[in-house]
């Protein structure tokens, strides 16, 4: 493989200068074209020979410039140049030398704010929540958040139901599953008008970031503890009335997952193996908008949580990466994260 | 050359080329190697190639949308196969890159598209670095492009698992200009330029690349012989 260095030598063209008459037999890289790497042995009688160069030159150097100009010089756009690597002033002058008008769109487009750009103020799961059964002696000792009555997330709670009479939290809550299934099933079938209804705007590129090209096939089993709302945040975006409400709900659920490539071979998971999830996800509904809807907003993924499964492939690190210490290897649990 | 036309007859008609019309693509794409080498031009090279497993009904794959920005030979990189039934035999990767407006002759062009057909990438990457003809520097940048998307963005495991199964040239637009010569006389001077495409496969590259024209193991040359003798006519025989 070459490295990338040595491909920008071969890649920068430069022509033979005519006054290069080395003696010897091996041009330097300034010189020579970029097709020969650094220590190439260029054979003698070749078109680089300084012997060869020499007859081909016109017996009467008198008329030279004459006889170059009889050629039309034309300016071929070679090597056309990458416009994201130009600055805007040189593309501005490219233009104007084409005399190319430059694009001027008079149209404004309103902004229209439909989700946030991130969780309010992120819930912090409690250490190896999941993990512990709660008939053990560590188990008995996890604290649960139960929602009482004062906290911001009762506040919270309490902003929403005075928009939304109808609210309940034990309602929402299964109503919460449903839109995650739904959301994981649209990614599956790859139905994008479906998921913009159930996932928001800022989390819809990362839900379907490098699922093009792919076979997705997703199946919820069953739930392994009824979902739970641990956390609620409701707060203003520009304007006082603006309001937008975050509630996370901790899901804990037994799902299957298997991914497909391009060609049909398996990439990620399995059809068969079930994995149990525990995931802490935050739903967004703009509020005092009354078309808002519930929709997944952002996953909270805690540092305890063991890492995703090996891949199916091996994957080739880069030499940073081989030189960091080995990482102590944890036991994996069945629990991790499905996407 | 209208790209757009040929590729959606070719899915309407299945017809043989897909590449850009006209009697270049004819002409030079007209190998008839083994199915395996080639199972993912199902659709177009049926009448050619012997019917096999591998260009099953359900096999076919999907063509994703219409896509303006994407070109015509990378719209194969779109295509989608249906997951693998527990019987089916392997599919391999294939990965397609092009390198469009190349300021070359298509005929010196073509004498590097054809050196690396049917070599290993790591071969053709060898070679290539110390063949003399300028065309050599952007068949390589080529084919290490290939390469790198096909690990990252098609799944190919081991980039050096990876075959060189098509490549060819096209040419592009001319554009003329003048020598003045004596005598109020004019030679035209012809700035060619030229697209190079490049197909790299998952896998082992077979034996020979023209499955027609290839040297014959001796059991096969007696079959020839014998297919000959038999077929002999001698006329106003009994």
């Amino acid at each position: 493989m070459l490295s990338s260095k040595s491909i920008q030598r071969l890649v920068t063209a430069t022509s033979i200068t005519r006054s290069s008459t080395k003696a010897s037999l091996v041009i330097p890289v300034e010189q020579r074209r970029s097709v020969h790497t650094k220590d190439v042995y260029v054979k003698p009688g070749t078109a680089h020979s300084p012997t060869l160069h020499f007859k081909r030159k016109h017996w009467n150097p008198l008329y030279k410039k004459e006889r170059g100009d009889r050629v039309v010089k034309v300016d071929l756009d070679e090597d056309p140049k990458d416009l994201n690597e130009l600055t805007p002033q040189e593309i501005r002058m490219m233009m104007k030398v084409r005399g190319l008008h430059p694009f001027r769109p008079w149209n404004e487009r309103p902004i229209n704010l439909s989700c946030t750009p991130s969780i309010f103020e992120p819930y912090v799961p409690p250490e190896f929540d999941g993990k512990l059964s709660i008939v053990s002696k560590d188990g008995a000792k996890q604290k649960f958040e139960v929602m009482g009555k004062k906290g911001k997330t009762y506040l919270a709670v309490k902003k929403i139901t005075a928009y939304d009479e109808d609210f309940d939290m034990k309602v929402f809550v299964d109503e919460a599953q449903n839109i995650y299934r739904k959301a994981h099933q649209a990614i599956a079938d790859e139905d994008e008008e479906l998921l913009h209804d159930l996932v928001t705007e800022r989390a819809f590129p990362i839900v379907t970031h490098e699922t093009k090209n792919k076979t997705i096939r997703w199946q919820f089993i069953e739930s392994v503890e009824a979902p739970r709302a641990v956390h609620a945040r409701a707060s203003e975006v520009i304007s006082k009335d603006n309001i937008f409400a975050q509630i996370t709900v901790r899901l804990h659920t037994k799902q299957t997952l298997a991914v497909y490539d391009r060609f049909g071979r398996l990439m990620h998971g399995s059809e068969v193996i079930a994995k149990d999830v525990l995931e802490y996800v935050v739903f967004e509904k703009f509020i005092s908008n009354t078309n808002g809807l519930w929709r997944i907003h952002d996953k909270i993924i805690p540092d305890w949580m063991p890492k995703k499964p090996a891949s199916l492939r091996t994957v080739r690190l880069s030499l940073e990466e081989t030189a960091k210490p080995p990482e102590d290897e944890e036991v994996q649990n069945e629990t991790a994260s499905a996407v | 050359m209208n790209y757009t036309r040929t590729l959606l007859s070719s899915i309407v008609k299945g017809s043989r080329s897909v590449y850009a019309g006209g009697s270049y693509s004819e002409s030079a794409f007209a190998t008839t190697r083994q199915p395996q080498c080639l199972p993912w031009r199902a659709g177009t090279h049926v009448s050619q190639l012997h019917a096999s497993a591998l260009l099953s009904a359900s096999g076919d794959p999907i063509y994703s949308k219409y896509d303006p920005d994407v070109s015509v030979f990378h719209r194969h990189n779109l295509k989608k196969y249906p997951p693998l039934e527990p019987g089916e035999a392997p599919r391999h990767a294939f990965v397609c890159h092009e390198k469009r407006n190349i300021r070359y002759y298509p005929k010196k062009m073509q004498v590097v598209a054809k050196f690396i057909r049917g070599m290993t990438i790591d071969d053709a990457i060898n070679q290539l670095k110390f063949c003399p003809m300028k065309g050599a520097v952007d068949v390589l940048e080529t084919i290490l492009e290939a390469q790198k998307m096909a690990v990252e963005e098609h799944n190919v495991e081991f980039p050096s698992n990876l075959w060189v199964s098509e490549s060819f040239c096209l040419p592009d637009q001319v554009i003329k200009t003048m020598r003045r010569h004596s005598k109020a006389r004019v030679g035209i001077i012809r700035h060619r330029f030229v697209h190079y495409c490049c197909t790299l496969e998952e896998g082992k590259p077979p034996k020979h690349y023209y499955h027609d024209t290839r040297p014959l193991e001796p059991h096969e040359h007696i079959q020839q012989w014998l297919k000959e003798k038999r077929e002999r006519h001698v006329p106003l025989s009994i």
